[in-house]
């Protein structure tokens, strides 16, 4: 991720006509713009159609935003409300489709396999939790932000936060604890 | 309540990385880029294209609209000036022949401004 400096010049040279310094800035912020709808969204399709609703958003509003901020949250508030938006079109209650052969613990011919099933386990874990405690989470321990970022991002109290990535975590590591043992 | 929350400020680092790994896209984030930027010369091109449609569709509905306002006033400029001509001044003040001032009084259709100031400034 680059420097809020750096972000500010590509701001101000996008709201100029720079479509390079736009492309620049999407790429930049591309990874975590991808990964967060992912988690809400579970379809890679979905997830980067929703990444682009927001980049595309972000560039509508690219006047609004203050320089003296970092882009970051500012843009993952954009690209979550765009996930957001696109569930609610998608208008279907989607919990990812768990392969029952996952859940019946078949054979792990190989730690690759392994790492494969872990992260469709992960994917499935997330989507049986509240939409905004999977936000939560994975800007947190995924994408890094601080709490205070994340209830600027989310709009909430930075308390819900708190309880919201707890709550998360203690879902997804027992998840994680199982898996530690056959690959260890 | 058997369990208390115990925050934790800092990231942890073995979920977070089990999670990059089962949500990071496979492929490279420029292309997505591209994509996105290729989007946004659509949007471009599909707004401009827009504008002119939006004009296009205003031009037929405004020259009906426009048409029917003027034949609507033609018709009603027509009625307007059909109506009798006001009383004269030389009626209103022929003694004998005319109708005299009484004209001026009884008429139905108001006179011209010009008879009311002539009457004043010529008793």
């Amino acid at each position: 991720m680059g420097s809020s400096g750096d972000d500010a010049g590509l701001v101000a040279r996008t709201l100029a006509g720079d479509r390079a310094a736009f492309g620049a800035l999407v790429e930049r912020h591309a990874g975590q713009a991808r990964r967060v709808p992912r988690a809400l969204l579970g379809d890679p399709d979905d997830a980067d159609d929703a990444a682009q609703d927001g980049f595309l958003s972000a560039l509508v509003k690219l006047g609004q935003y203050d320089a003296r901020r970092p882009f970051g949250p500012w843009l993952m508030r954009i690209v979550a409300n765009a996930a957001t938006d696109r569930r609610r079109r998608r208008n279907v209650r989607r919990v990812e489709p768990l392969d029952t052969s996952l859940v019946g613990g078949g054979p792990r011919p190989d730690a690759a396999a392994v790492r494969n099933e872990l992260g469709d386990r992960l994917r499935a874990a997330l989507a049986e939790l509240p939409e905004r405690r999977r936000k939560a989470v994975v800007l947190f321990d995924v994408e890094g932000y601080s709490h205070a970022e994340i209830a600027g991002i989310l709009g909430i109290p930075e308390g819900t936060v708190r309880s919201e990535v707890f709550h998360a975590r203690r879902r997804l590591r027992t998840l994680l604890a199982d898996f530690k043992e056959p690959i260890g | 309540m058997t369990e208390q929350p115990s925050f934790d400020h800092r990231p942890d680092p073995e979920l977070g990385a089990a999670l990059w790994a089962a949500l990071e896209p496979k492929d490279d984030h420029a292309a997505f880029a591209a994509r996105v930027l290729a989007q946004y010369d659509h949007a471009l091109d599909r707004s401009s294209v827009a504008m002119f449609d939006v004009l296009a569709s205003w031009f037929r509905p405004g020259m009906v609209a426009a048409a029917a306002a003027l034949v609507l006033g033609i018709l009603l400029g027509r009625t307007v000036f059909q109506s009798p001509d006001p009383t004269s001044i030389d009626a209103a003040m022929a003694p004998v022949e005319g109708p005299g001032l009484a004209a001026l009084v009884t008429a139905q259709d108001p006179p011209d401004a010009s008879v009311v100031f002539t009457s004043l400034v010529e008793p």
